[in-house]
């Protein structure tokens, strides 16, 4: 592949450089240009005059007296105490991320050693609550957490988002524990081992990398969600998501949008410092299985 | 020390019979084989000793105790994979100390039992690898003293070569008879190579569909084959069989004739072996047939006939040459015949 790629001739490489090097201004534009306008006041980054002063600041210029203000980030940490959301938000990430995959990584593998036919059928349903609209199970739930007094509390949330990623850690440690040949299993328990120390000690540290990127996908899913927290969480409970939804929607004093630019700032670059920090395991995860090795 | 028994044990999965009433007492420090082709239920009969495979009816006793509803863990057998089943996120050396960590084995002992093992097999130096840095071989041997470290009562092998190729296997078989006798453990190794079966084995079980054929050293199976299963199974080349009948003591079949048995008329199947015939001259032979190929093999060549369906092999002088399609006479002496049941294949006489 590699030595048919060096011989292809210089305008191919150039063309397709060129078109790769536009594809990732295109797709990174949103993020710089976010990036850039959460440090301008409101009157440039949403200018109804001249949308370049959103480049230059112009307005930031003569309101602040710097091209440059970090209004925004003060209003959504300090004034409307964002801190709290992120707070929650990792409160939340936190304990699905965790009980996702104590009960994946068991129930995929009982699924994946199990030679019963209604382990197949146990899968089907998961695929059939995964494929559910997640607003659904929000409905459902919403009136008997009403009645029960249990509205509003982080716990709550926590456990629809884990019914709600539940199926998909399933699936996908179920698939990775295939990959893993029965003699591993049979050979730890005839050399000593029961069945769960046969999955700790043996079957676990060979699908570390499978447990890191599920691990990671059902962050992302907690991280990400806004049908369940905004519906189920309390204004004081909100996580950031929601928060930044509050903030888009109080319009009412100028300058308040910009906490929300800062916030959606804030709440992108830990997903940035995360994935690069996981990206081997996340690359070596996705492709476990795909070639014999 | 350990005495195997398997007393009529079966196993069944649904209306499949995996292994049918296998009943079988194994010697300490005996060597047994169980030779069959594949779906035999050899494997499944190892798994049951091991107890990675439940019994369906019968008993299974290690010295004298029933292990039916034991563990794998409690039975202190050590078993070698096909597929080696290492630990590929541990080295070699982590791998063969592995089952005396989770035994609770005195943690002091763990370096002097791991180089002893890994000695034994000439893995010294490899022993901060990873199994991925390995040739076949090599696992093959980190597998093998991963069984040996602790010192079990039972070594399970099952089909350990069939992975290497054909050079390594021959070392590592020499290997193994080598690790056996200085070890002296009850052993037990499945394969469906029957070279390796006659090579290894104290005994052989040849199993054929769940089934036991035949309980014997080598030579008896060899020289004795209860069954045309098993004298088609055993031998390299297989015995030759051909279907025919007999009156008045003489077998005929197309292009044969072979006076002198003592067998009853009718249908039957008669064998020899390829070595104990040999080329006669001109229409002297009770085959007379054209030659349908001709095998150098360094050592003798090989002729070959049709009779019926079945082709008939020869051992002829290495020497030998002549050209496919001519005729060529085989003398085969009544004292080397097998005689078979035309129906079930038994043996008949002596």
């Amino acid at each position: 592949m590699s030595s048919a790629l060096d011989r292809s001739p210089r305008s191919v490489i150039i063309l397709s450089s060129a078109f790769v090097l536009l594809w990732v201004a295109v797709a990174s534009f949103p993020f710089i240009w976010t990036l850039w306008g959460s440090f301008k006041v409101q009157g440039d980054f949403f200018s109804k005059a001249d949308w370049r002063n959103a480049l230059w600041g112009t307005r930031t210029l003569i309101e602040t007296g710097s091209t440059f203000t970090g209004a925004g980030y003060d209003g959504a940490w300090v004034q409307e105490e964002f801190w709290r959301a992120a707070i929650n938000t990792l409160i939340v990430v936190f304990f699905t991320v965790i009980i996702s995959l104590t009960f994946g990584t068991l129930g995929g593998y009982a699924l994946a050693r199990s030679g019963r036919k209604y382990a197949f059928g146990l899968l089907m349903i998961a695929l059939v609550f995964r494929a559910m609209p997640h607003i659904t199970l929000v409905s459902g739930y919403l009136l008997p957490f009403f009645e029960w007094n249990l509205w509003g509390h982080l716990p709550t949330s926590i456990i629809v988002l884990v019914a709600i990623n539940q199926p998909f850690t399933l699936w996908m440690l179920h698939s990775f524990f295939l990959n893993i040949p029965k003699d591993l299993d049979e050979s730890a328990k005839v050399d000593g081992c029961t069945q769960f120390q046969a999955f700790r000690h043996v079957i676990i540290p060979v699908m570390w990398p499978g447990v890191i990127t599920t691990g990671l996908f059902s962050f992302l899913l907690a991280y990400n969600d806004f049908a369940v927290t905004s519906m189920l969480l309390s204004e004081e409970n909100r996580t950031m998501v929601p928060a930044i939804a509050g903030f888009l929607g109080s319009t009412l004093e100028e300058g308040n949008v910009m906490f929300a630019v800062a916030a959606v700032v804030s709440a992108t670059a830990p997903l940035f410092v995360l994935v690069m920090f996981f990206q081997r395991q996340i690359v070596s995860g996705l492709t476990a299985g795909a070639v014999k090795g | 020390m350990a005495e195997i028994q398997l007393r009529n044990v079966g196993k069944r999965w649904g209306s499949f019979v995996g292994v049918e009433n296998f009943d079988l007492t194994i010697a300490d420090k005996e060597f047994l084989v169980l030779l069959g082709p594949s779906g035999c239920g050899k494997t499944t009969t190892m798994r049951m000793i091991a107890g990675l495979e439940d019994v369906t009816e019968g008993e299974i006793l290690i010295d004298g105790t029933t292990v039916n509803d034991l563990e794998p863990k409690d039975r202190d057998v050590a078993m070698v994979f096909q597929s080696y089943a290492l630990y590929p996120n541990m080295n070699v050396y982590e791998n063969i100390r592995f089952p005396l960590k989770v035994r609770g084995i005195d943690p002091a002992t763990h370096d002097a039992k791991v180089r002893r093992a890994s000695a034994m097999v000439e893995l010294d130096e490899f022993l901060h690898r990873k199994p991925a840095e390995l040739s076949g071989g090599q696992r093959q041997r980190v597998a093998l003293a991963r069984a040996i470290v602790r010192e079990p009562n039972v070594f399970l092998m099952d089909e350990p070569l069939s992975n290497l190729d054909a050079k390594l296997r021959v070392s590592t078989r020499a290997q193994i008879k080598n690790l056996s006798h200085e070890l002296a453990v009850t052993t037990i190794y499945v394969t469906h190579d029957q070279i390796e079966a006659m090579t290894l084995a104290d005994r052989v079980v040849v199993m054929k569909g769940g089934v036991v054929q035949q309980v014997g050293s080598p030579t008896e199976i060899y020289d004795r084959p209860a069954n045309a299963f098993v004298a088609s199974f055993i031998g390299s080349p297989a015995m030759n069989l051909m279907k025919g009948t007999v009156s008045a003591g003489t077998f005929i079949a197309e292009h044969v004739e072979i006076t002198g048995l003592n067998a009853p008329d009718g249908p039957l199947t008669l064998g020899f072996r390829a070595e104990d015939a040999s080329l006669a001259g001109e229409a002297q032979g009770q085959i007379n047939a054209p030659i349908y190929t001709l095998e150098l093999l360094g050592d003798a060549t090989m002729v070959s006939v049709r009779v019926g369906e079945a082709l008939v092999s020869v051992k002829a002088d290495k020497t030998f040459r002549a050209a496919i399609g001519d005729t060529v006479s085989i003398r085969i002496p009544s004292e080397i015949c097998h005689l078979f049941n035309a129906e079930d294949g038994a043996r008949l006489g002596g």
